[in-house]
């Protein structure tokens, strides 16, 4: 049985790691509420725009390949590009081994599949992932922060669409936590080009007229969906990464506590034990010298 | 021979006063009549006024002051020999089979001196005992002491008659079995077994179990110690003696200590537990030819490691094996912790480069993923880094190849024993090691032999799937 000093000494490194975590986790509580709020209120926007990119691909438009904007193309995938959103940094439970088992399971189809892949790491846990596991890495970002704007996502966006349009890959994916609730995140892996807007029929169009007409409107609008959709991925993950964080810190207390409960009832077992044991010594030593 | 007379009766102790020209010697046993059984009683110290002080070896309920004593003018003598061979005793050297008394030509006393130490032999000789864990961390030598320390309840006895079944039954030379105040139903059991498996035939059995008085099982590991020394030094045999428990016997020293006057020391063990430990351990050894390979089970009270009856008894072995509760509980059997047992023969030079490695490679391992579990506890196994979770992986790994089927066992677990040679256990834990068993699910090394078996029994697991 380990001696009271050792205990004691145990129960105190225990309870300042339970003062950190419970920091940490109050930390990211407070970030938890922004960056959730952040990431809902991109989901309204994200709505109305596929709306209307429907609507544009029901516009009645010449078939022609040449009007067909690069965004839109598909063909035969060759090669494949993912973006894999991941946390920079851990205590986060088990969201990041899960967003990255999630990709590298995605990557594995793909390569059964014939089709060569790359990988664009956004944060440090995905990136050290993907390294260690070999795999081919176009472009590394870290250091987003917790409020990214559109500027700190436009260079991603930047490579990806210059690798689509130059036909250097055939299809680009992305990989990141959806934030579901505070409890649970998703892990997802969904397709971003080609962009596929979804089908109507040309009964339901809202019958917005396009000044001056639907292509020009189409070749704006584009470029800024794919922006948007990376965007509000990032956002996602920061929502999930500050909610995991908070969960797990908190779960992480939790535990600490209890053991330091259980250590010091261990401790005062011993301390008592100790106490029991001398005195029978020094009671058992008096009465044998008196008689 | 002098006759006393019964002076004063304290439970176990009894005083006897002599004529002042005819004292008997200390260690010389005394015959009284309670009724019409004798009693055996033997001198411990002289206390003046003439008067002997003597432990009684039997019951001393109706014994009566003024009650005559006979001076034998020996110590308690026992049948040593091939006679004993096959036959069950009591600490005084009768049968306790209900079959005719013992014959022999040598009677030889209980009390002897240890071989001095230019009689002791030196060679050393690993014993193979086909359990991994042992054969693994705490190889044992051929002549050596082995002891199992545990709480109560965690495997000793279990560990100490499997040890009989796989030694014992492929062992040619003779082996003696010492019951020492553990439960008087295993005596039986034992018995029976040996019969069944036709060992009992070089086999001596002494038994003084828990519901004997403490006289009796203070002496009975010497009676079983002798039966074995006459093997060895006349007969220039290798014996392998069983004692299950020696810590019984520090108990029984400690229960008449205070009767027969002496003040208690730590703890309130008797102030001459080093020597009596001393008297048994070091008579336990190899000199002259033949050999004494001790295994003993060693109970540990309140699974504390630190008490005195324990740490007296550590020094005088040579491979050391710990069976751990928090084991058992994880019903991880034999529960032996590999990082507190330990043998003087686990180097290189004796057991090989190969299985020095594949130990201490078990043994850090294991210790990385114990400084690992407050991590885990805290903070979740999601949390670790690659590689530590690749240790954690293979660690419950080790853990689980760790157990084995016992023999002895199979009524309860419903599995044979297995038999593991050295040389594949060295081979399974160095491919585990090395990371060629990665693959396999950790319940697929649970409860198997070499490692072939596992890796089918994982086969086998993910084909069920």
């Amino acid at each position: 049985m380990p001696s009271v000093r050792q205990l004691r000494r145990r129960i105190r490194s225990v309870e300042s790691t339970a003062k950190i975590t419970k920091a940490m986790s109050m930390i990211a509580a407070s970030k938890m509420r922004r960056t959730q709020e952040a990431a809902l209120r991109g989901r309204p926007y994200d709505a109305d725009m596929r709306g209307i990119l429907a609507d544009l691909a029901a516009q009645p438009a010449p078939d022609d390949e040449a009007y067909i904007h690069p965004l839109l193309r598909r063909r035969r995938i060759a090669k494949a590009e993912i973006i894999l959103i991941t946390p920079d940094r851990g205590l986060t439970g088990g969201l990041h081994s899960r967003i990255n088992r999630a990709a590298s399971e995605f990557i594995l189809e793909q390569e059964n599949a014939g089709i060569e892949t790359s990988i664009i790491a956004v944060g440090r846990k995905g990136n050290d992932f993907i390294a260690r596991s070999g795999h081919d890495i176009r472009a590394v970002f870290s250091d987003i922060g917790d409020q990214p704007s559109l500027d700190d996502i436009r260079p991603i966006v930047t490579i990806v669409n210059g690798d689509y349009t130059q036909e250097r890959v055939d299809a680009v994916y992305m990989a990141y936590p959806d934030f579901v609730s505070t409890i649970v995140q998703k892990p997802v892996v969904q397709p971003l080009l080609p962009v596929v807007p979804a089908k109507l029929e040309p009964k339901d169009t809202v019958g917005y007229i396009y000044e001056p007409d639907p292509l020009t409107v189409m070749a704006a609008l584009l470029p800024r969906f794919v922006d948007m959709l990376v965007y509000h991925a990032v956002l996602e993950s920061i929502a999930s990464e500050q909610s995991a964080r908070m969960v797990a810190m908190r779960n992480a207390t939790d535990n600490a506590n209890v053991m330091v409960d259980d250590l010091t009832l261990e401790m005062n077992k011993a301390r008592q034990e100790s106490i029991t044991s001398e005195l029978l010594d020094i009671v058992g030593g008096a009465a044998a010298v008196e008689t | 021979m002098a006759t006393g007379t019964v002076t004063q009766v304290i439970g176990t102790v009894v005083d006897v006063e002599f004529p002042p020209d005819s004292m008997p010697a200390i260690y010389n046993a005394l015959h009284t009549q309670i009724d019409d059984r004798r009693l055996v009683l033997e001198v411990e110290q002289h206390v003046g006024n003439n008067w002997v002080r003597c432990l009684a070896l039997g019951e001393t309920d109706g014994l009566k002051r003024g009650a005559q004593a006979d001076d034998t003018g020996a110590p308690v003598t026992v049948p040593v020999g091939e006679p004993a061979l096959g036959r069950l005793f009591n600490a005084l050297g009768e049968t306790l089979d209900k079959m005719e008394e013992v014959e022999s030509e040598h009677n030889w006393p209980i009390h002897r001196k240890p071989p001095a130490f230019d009689e002791q032999s030196t060679t050393i000789d690993v014993l193979e005992t086909g359990i991994k864990v042992f054969d693994l961390i705490a190889p044992f030598t051929r002549g050596g002491k082995v002891g199992a320390y545990g709480g109560a309840g965690v495997g000793k006895t279990v560990v100490i008659q499997e040890l009989i079944r796989n030694i014992g039954a492929e062992h040619q030379g003779v082996s003696v079995f010492a019951g020492v105040g553990e439960r008087s139903r295993e005596g039986n059991d034992l018995w029976g077994e040996m019969k069944e498996s036709g060992v009992l035939g070089s086999t001596v059995l002494v038994f003084g179990q828990m519901n004997e008085p403490p006289g009796i099982r203070a002496r009975v590991g010497l009676t079983g110690l002798t039966m074995a020394e006459f093997f060895k030094e006349e007969r220039g045999q290798d014996v392998l003696i069983f004692i299950d428990n020696i810590y019984r016997y520090i108990l029984a020293g400690m229960e008449v200590s205070a009767l027969l006057g002496r003040m208690p020391s730590a703890v309130g063990y008797q102030p001459t537990l080093g020597t009596e430990m001393g008297d048994l351990q070091e008579r336990i050894t190899s000199s002259g030819g033949g050999s004494i390979t001790s295994f003993q089970a060693i109970y540990v009270p309140a699974d504390d490691y630190t008490d005195p009856g324990i740490v007296t008894t550590f020094g005088h072995l040579d491979a050391v094996i710990s069976l751990d509760r928090a084991l058992s509980e994880q019903a991880l059997y034999p529960a032996v912790d590999p990082l507190s047992s330990n043998s003087r023969i686990l180097e290189p030079a004796i057991v090989g480069q190969e299985h020095y490695d594949a130990a201490r490679g078990v043994q850090q391992v294991l210790q990385r993923y114990r400084d690992l579990q407050d991590i885990i506890a805290i903070l979740g196994v999601e949390e670790l880094s690659e590689e530590d979770r690749q240790i954690v992986a293979r660690a419950r790994k080790i853990q689980r190849f760790l157990t084995q089927p016992m023999f002895v066992a199979a009524q309860f677990t419903g599995q044979d024993g297995r038999y593991v040679p050295i040389r594949e256990t060295v081979r399974g834990f160095t491919e585990i090691l090395a990371g060629q068993h990665d693959d396999l699910p950790e319940q697929a090394f649970y409860m198997v032999g070499d490692i072939d078996e596992a890796r089918e029994k994982g086969e086998r697991m993910a084909s069920e799937e």
